[in-house]
């Protein structure tokens, strides 16, 4: 269901039509008179692009109910490489260095929408969730996995002591959620009751419960998928430095921001970017985890200062441009071919997944004695898959280079078609357990002044 | 020093710059044209201290490209307006002529040293570096004339006047621009001929389409009220996508900017917008621009002497334009020295030069960036006073101290 707050006159959805057509019309002929790109041309026209189509894009399939951020990755999929090569692979793998400025605000959003308040009124349903859909859902997956396996083709030749260990990363794979696509959604919709407040603070928390799970996962996997290697406590090693490295230097950037916002408060933007693009490699070289760095920042700036609703509200400010340009990227870098070839597993596997959540998230609800909505809809957040998925996927790649190759065109299979779904079936809970707000929220600042105050 | 240093240090300037705008905190320091950050930029660069590498900069050539873009866009945006008042046909034909005027001398004094030593190796880049020269050489900058009126708090029809002609002359350099991108085409990317008319035209038409674009995105009852989001997409599309026909990007952004102001209803609300954008985006630019400085280019003494003529021409082109100004009725009581008012140069010439570096790597690229800058700093030494003698010989400025420069719009 659309919010009808923001449903348009079809004179403006045909004029949105219209100039999608002719920006799409501009780099259609320029890529075809030019076919060859030379320097970051095709780089920089393709933000431009992503941007433009993205946004207007996602105008048009709101006639459908499709949420907006659908709308960003259906632009990029059809200007991407598979489907009209407006955008080639090349600027694609350029632009992923705006993720790096994406994540950052998105963790520091997410963190800053962690109010202490509402952690402690659903700190029962979040942890009966977290602690069930945590341990069954990997133990629930790594069997669907084993089942499956005359259909994965990488995964026939494989002992049943590798195939379980490969099954073990599958599903701890499983457990990622998309804290981008939630926020995003959330954005949209401006949501607010027990399903987004639920969503959110067991999406934001997940994080860090899947990057625990991941050095357990590797630990025990390695040993079973590599017959000569040994347990090896080294993976606990790193996750504790990274934790608590990544915790430390948050609150220390937390501090840092609360002193900016409240002695400065301008500029935002310049210090985003700065944060996104510099603080992101030092974490990278400090082998810190940034999403947990920037959302701890994020978190103590909302609950241990009076600037939460400021730094909130700049990054929204901020976040509007970026996340277009994010999530249309992440549609253009989705392998057509590759999605094609796999499907019939991917399906499976997808499927097994958004059930076996589903059912846990049921479970979880009827223990902690969450409201009916929560109790309804609470797993519809719970589908989307993106960016921490993928990277996973890539670090197995890594980790074991025998399976890894096919692993990760597994886990971009699974996750494209859990980007494509999961919005929708997110947007479409919210609607329905009347969470949607009637006002629109503009993700980028309008150039209107605001009205001025009517004085009664 | 690395790349990830350089870009913070890029970003501390463009907070500089936008806190300069500001006007709160470091009001009234800095020259209009801004020659201080490309000196600044020279230092860092390969040939004095070597900080900022000249691999480096090739790795920054996208985000200067952007830059230049968007100055360009700014100025398009601000064309034919001073301030509040829409300029007057009697300033903008002589801002225009004054432009045509000194261009053109550059560009004439060029090719007569150009047909005396072989400095270039074909006709062609002969014609490139004299046009190349004469663009960076035809404005007056926006900044230097309002800072001299508003520092010294002049008013009168000669300060109107000069003020009016510096926003009216920037539309010269940029055809100029688009004409010598368009007849350099590399025939490689193109698998037919295509005449350089419909090339210049497409600059121009590209400009315009995507203004109107903006404008519409932006304008009346359309719901996607995304300011920033619309001004960036269409500006980075615009800017890529000439890029990739080898079209001269300045040129489109301002034709973009002119057709966005004429187009959307939110005009003066959409250059108060923007405005405040330009010098946070000018610091870095003229950093890079001075970094890209080449002082090898001056081996050949052919070199110096072109830049010398250049730098003679320009002086000779403005002070005939001072002769046509005293034409005009309200400046008939000026100094003969007026034109020299408009030796400023400042952020559109080096754009200028920084553009033909990027597109004509070697001499061309080479002389014609050095000569803006030494153009911008010594339009510096010689515009404002001059201009402020000439506004005190008509009484538009007493000759008191002056006061500290009045605070520039807060940057929303």
């Amino acid at each position: 269901m659309s919010n009808p707050a923001v449903k348009a006159p079809p004179a403006r959805k045909l004029l949105q039509a219209g100039l999608l057509i002719v920006i799409s019309g501009v780099l259609f002929v320029a890529t075809r008179v030019v076919p060859e790109m030379h320097g970051g041309s095709g780089t920089i026209a393709a933000v431009g692009f992503l941007l433009l189509a993205g946004t207007l894009l996602s105008e048009l399939v709101e006639l459908l109910g499709i949420p907006h951020l659908t709308g960003y990755l259906l632009a990029g999929i059809l200007a991407g490489p598979h489907v009209l090569h407006l955008i080639d692979h090349r600027s694609v793998e350029r632009l992923s260095s705006v993720n790096a400025l994406a994540l950052a605000l998105i963790a520091m959003a997410g963190g800053a929408e962690l109010k202490m308040e509402l952690l402690k009124k659903g700190f029962r349903s979040l942890g009966w969730a977290t602690l069930l859909q945590s341990l069954l859902v990997p133990v629930l997956m790594t069997s669907v996995f084993m089942a499956v396996r005359p259909l994965i083709p990488f995964a026939k030749p494989l002992t049943l002591s590798a195939l379980a260990g490969v099954g073990l990363l599958w599903g701890i794979m499983s457990v990622t959620r998309s804290p981008s696509a939630t926020l995003g959604i959330l954005s949209q919709t401006r949501a607010q009751g027990p399903v987004a407040r639920f969503i959110l603070t067991f999406v934001m928390t997940s994080d860090l419960v899947v990057v625990v799970l991941l050095a357990l996962g590797l630990t025990v996997a390695r040993p079973l998928i590599e017959p000569g290697a040994a347990f090896s406590g080294a993976a606990f090693r790193r996750l504790a430095h990274e934790i608590l490295g990544s915790v430390s230097l948050g609150t220390t950037l937390g501090i840092v921001l609360v002193l900016y916002v409240r002695l400065v408060g301008r500029q935002l933007l310049v210090v985003f970017i700065a944060l996104g693009f510099g603080l992101t490699e030092v974490l990278r070289y400090l082998n810190f985890e940034p999403l947990l760095t920037f959302m701890v920042a994020g978190f103590l700036v909302q609950n241990l200062s009076s600037q939460g609703e400021k730094f909130l509200h700049a990054i929204e400010q901020t976040g509007g441009v970026v996340y277009v340009v994010f999530f249309a990227t992440a549609g253009a870098d989705l392998d057509v071919p590759l999605l094609r070839l796999l499907w019939p597993v991917a399906l499976i596997l997808t499927g097994s997944r958004a059930l076996i959540s589903w059912g846990v998230s049921r479970l979880a609800g009827r223990i902690a004695n969450d409201p009916p909505t929560v109790l309804r809809w609470g797993w519809s957040g719970l589908v989307s898959q993106a960016g921490l998925a993928l990277g996973l996927g890539s670090l197995v790649a890594r980790e074991f280079p025998s399976i890894g190759g096919g692993f990760r065109a597994l886990a971009i299979a699974t996750v494209a078609i859990n980007e494509l779904v999961g919005p929708v079936l997110f947007k479409l809970a919210l609607d329905r357990a009347g969470e949607t707000s009637e006002e629109p929220r503009l993700t980028i600042p309008s150039l209107r002044p605001p009205p001025p105050p009517v004085v009664e | 020093m690395n790349a990830l240093l350089l870009l913070m240090g890029l970003l501390v300037l463009a907070y500089i710059g936008s806190f300069l705008v500001g006007g709160r905190a470091l009001r009234g320091i800095g020259l209009p044209s801004g020659a201080e950050y490309v000196a600044l930029g020279f230092v860092l660069g390969p040939h004095v201290l070597g900080i900022v590498e000249r691999s480096m900069l090739e790795s920054f050539e996208p985000i200067v490209q952007v830059a230049l873009g968007w100055l360009a866009l700014v100025i398009g945006i601000d064309y034919g307006f001073a301030g509040e008042r829409r300029v007057g046909p009697k300033s903008l034909a002589l801002g225009l002529t004054s432009a045509l005027v000194t261009g053109g001398a550059v560009a004439a004094a060029v090719m007569a040293v150009l047909s005396r030593v072989a400095l270039v190796p074909t006709t062609m880049d002969g014609w490139l570096l004299a046009g190349g020269l004469g663009a960076a050489g035809a404005e007056t900058t926006r900044h230097a004339v309002r800072w001299v009126t508003e520092r010294h708090h002049a008013k009168g029809p000669v300060s109107n006047l000069l003020n009016e002609m510096s926003h009216a002359d920037d539309v010269v350099p940029l055809l100029v621009l688009a004409v010598l991108f368009a007849a350099t085409q590399k025939e490689a990317h193109v698998p037919w001929q295509v005449p350089l008319y419909v090339w210049v035209s497409t600059t121009i038409a590209l400009g315009l389409v995507l203004g109107a674009v903006a404008a519409l995105l932006l304008g009346g009852e359309f719901t996607l009220h995304a300011t920033w989001g619309v001004l960036f997409g269409t500006s980075m599309l615009a800017i890529g996508t000439a890029a990739r026909l080898d079209l001269s990007s300045l040129s489109v952004m301002f034709f973009m900017g002119v057709a966005l102001a004429a187009v959307s209803p939110h005009h003066s609300l959409l250059r108060e917008a923007v405005a405040p954008t330009e010098r946070p985006v000018l610091l870095p630019a003229l950093l890079l621009a001075g970094a890209r400085i080449d002082l090898n280019v001056l081996r050949s003494r052919y070199v110096v002497i072109v830049i010398v003529a250049a730098l003679l021409a320009r002086v000779l082109g403005k002070f005939l334009s001072g002769l046509l100004v005293r034409v005009t009725r309200s400046a008939r009581g000026a100094s003969p020295a007026v034109g020299l008012a408009l030796l400023s140069s400042g952020a559109l010439s080096i754009a200028i030069g920084l553009a033909f570096a990027l597109r004509f790597p070697g001499v061309v690229g080479d002389t014609v960036l050095l000569a803006s800058a030494l153009s911008a700093i010594f339009g510096e030494f010689v515009a404002p006073a001059t201009l402020r003698r000439v506004l005190e010989g008509v009484g538009e400025v007493r000759a008191a101290a002056p006061e500290s420069t009045p605070a520039l719009p807060e940057v929303p």
